[in-house]
């Protein structure tokens, strides 16, 4: 089970349901601990719906007491390809 | 005098002879414990730590708080500890008014920051140890004392500048880059309209001097400016991957290039001003190319909260003392400039002999519209006889010589950052500011003996003689030695 954070000003943000488009940071334990990825995801409030645990933050850091379950469907690749 | 250290590892060594630097032995976490000891030994004036061991990094280092009191600032500049601040403002002022010294290139061979050379695909923050300095921070801070050094391709002056630097991704860093500092304008005037890629060096783990002169609002470039505080030339080496020139002797040199056409998230962080005040939000963006750095490396972190801290700290000493710089070119009867480090930079309080009307207006003016104003949003003006480094006087001059009415005059629409707390979302958004003068001098126009106040104090009511036989017979008459309050 993968651990994810995100930041956001509002809880609406994460519709469930829905297919997002999220920059989200890993929290697995190691050096690449908060290091940023783009993904296309889908979250739950239902904590048993998607394999990884998602964890809310908002505008300036509080952390939310709200859990999500997350699928991350894909990466997306916003750099343009010039710099990579 | 002492010597003057001219590299971070000579610093740690100097605060450690005078007791200034506490080295810690045991293991310490990069995710928030490293950080949550930085913060404490800045709110409690602690010795500044050297961690000597970090969990996922061995062989690094963490160096906190390397500035954060004026005992740590005169022995950066190779005075006494005890030195008192103006004797600390005196030396830097005589320095900095001094001869230009030239900075020297040095050969890489003789450059220890290319003791570690990652290219390609090695490069990887994650292989520095980069805190995470605050719970709740955007991300892990790899830039929060440090220089970025750019240079603008058509002037050729080259810029180290302090801007705050998160890792995004492993090859990632953004940062807040405010379109009034020299970068921001070198930025918006050359590279952003042509859409191409600004060359920029991050160097960390500085000699004290260079940190305080990236950090100095000087209109001399800091390369020149560090060598005018060390009283010698600053040792220079060329970058791997571009045409810049680094400190030789930093610990660690992250190389690359500020995108023009891309942005990732940043923020938010805990600011110098003791809040978490701007938000998330796409900015300035670095795209690192190389990283090079010492055997045993140290990173230096400051740690920006609540007062007190190196950023409020030396920002309150360098800005005062350049505006007193300013003043006087102007012929303004300054008597000096204070910015005391609890107001976060923001008040400015300046002495001045009241010799012609209108004299606290024409120092506001000339304070707010210099390149300066930006940074601070309060200037207080009192007179000769203040003493500004007493925030009791200033704050008595204040509270019953500025007059509600013709005192307080405010600033509309001028340049602010987007971190001020108290500005609304939109002015920080667009770096409106707005700013207030406390004028707390006596009119000239009023009768000095019958329209101006008496100041009743013990200094100022009783002859000399009577003030002499109290303080002589003080303990004679009971009073504990030493200070009678407090």
């Amino acid at each position: 089970m993968n651990q994810w954070e995100v930041f956001v000003n509002d809880l609406g943000e994460l519709s469930e349901g829905k297919d997002l488009e999220l920059t989200v940071r890993t929290l697995n334990p190691g050096m690449h601990m908060y290091t940023y990825k783009r993904v296309k995801c889908k979250v739950s409030s239902e904590l048993e719906q998607f394999e990884d645990r998602l964890q809310v933050r908002l505008g300036r850091g509080q952390l939310s007491d709200k859990k999500f379950s997350i699928r991350v469907v894909e990466e997306i690749q916003r750099m343009p390809q010039k710099y990579l | 005098m002492a010597s003057i250290p001219k590299d971070n590892r000579e610093y740690i060594a100097a605060l450690e002879k005078s007791g200034d630097c506490v080295r810690i032995k045991q293991e310490v976490d990069w995710d928030n414990e490293a950080g949550a000891i930085v913060r404490r030994v800045c709110e409690l004036g602690a010795p500044a730590p050297f961690m000597e061991k970090i969990k996922d990094y061995p062989g690094f280092s963490f160096f906190g708080a390397p500035l954060a009191t004026y005992r740590r600032m005169a022995i950066s500049l190779g005075m006494d500890p005890n030195s008192t601040l103006p004797e600390i403002g005196k030396e830097y002022l005589a320095r900095t008014n001094g001869e230009v010294v030239q900075p020297i290139t040095v050969d890489r061979r003789d450059a220890p920051c290319k003791e570690n050379i990652l290219l390609g695909s090695d490069v990887d923050l994650c292989k520095l140890p980069v805190p995470l300095v605050h719970d709740g921070d955007g991300g892990r801070y790899v830039g929060t004392w440090h220089a970025v050094v750019t240079k603008h391709p058509v002037r050729g002056d080259v810029n180290w500048g302090m801007y705050r630097q998160m890792m995004y991704d492993s090859r990632t860093m953004a940062g807040a880059v405010f379109p009034f500092s020299d970068l921001g304008k070198t930025l918006t005037e050359y590279y952003l309209p042509r859409g191409e890629a600004c060359p920029f060096a991050t160097a960390i783990g500085l000699s004290p001097l260079a940190a305080m002169a990236a950090c100095a609002p000087s209109p001399i470039p800091e390369p020149e400016l560090t060598g005018m505080l060390m009283k010698s030339p600053v040792r220079l080496v060329k970058c791997e991957t571009n045409d810049l020139e680094v400190p030789a002797d930093a610990e660690i040199i992250i190389e690359g290039v500020i995108l023009p056409d891309y942005k990732v998230e940043e923020g938010p962080f805990g600011e110098y001003t003791g809040y978490r005040t701007s938000g998330r939000d796409f900015r300035v963006t670095f795209r690192v190319d190389a990283i090079t750095y010492r055997n045993n490396a140290t990173m230096t972190i400051s740690n920006m909260g609540v007062p007190t801290d190196e950023g409020q700290l030396l920002r309150s000493f360098s800005l005062g003392l350049e505006l007193e710089k300013l003043l006087r070119s102007q012929g303004i009867p300054v008597t000096g400039v204070y910015m005391h480090p609890g107001s976060t930079h923001h008040m400015m309080i300046v002495g001045v002999k009241p010799t012609y009307s209108g004299v606290a207006m024409q120092i506001a003016q000339l304070a707010f519209g210099s390149k300066l104003g930006p940074w601070f949003h309060m200037v207080m003006v009192v007179d000769d006889q203040t003493d500004i480094y007493n925030w009791n006087e200033v704050y008595h001059a204040f509270c019953t010589r500025c007059n509600p009415e013709r005192g307080i005059h405010v600033f509309k629409n001028t340049t602010g950052t987007a971190l001020y707390p108290h500005a609304t979302p939109h002015d920080r958004k667009y770096s409106i500011g707005s700013q207030v003068l406390f004028d707390c001098l006596w009119p000239v126009d009023w009768d000095k003996t019958n329209d101006v106040p008496t100041l009743v104090s013990f200094k100022n009511v009783y002859p000399k003689d009577v003030q002499e036989k109290v303080v002589n017979n003080w303990a004679d008459y009971g009073f504990p030695s030493g200070k009678a309050t407090d």
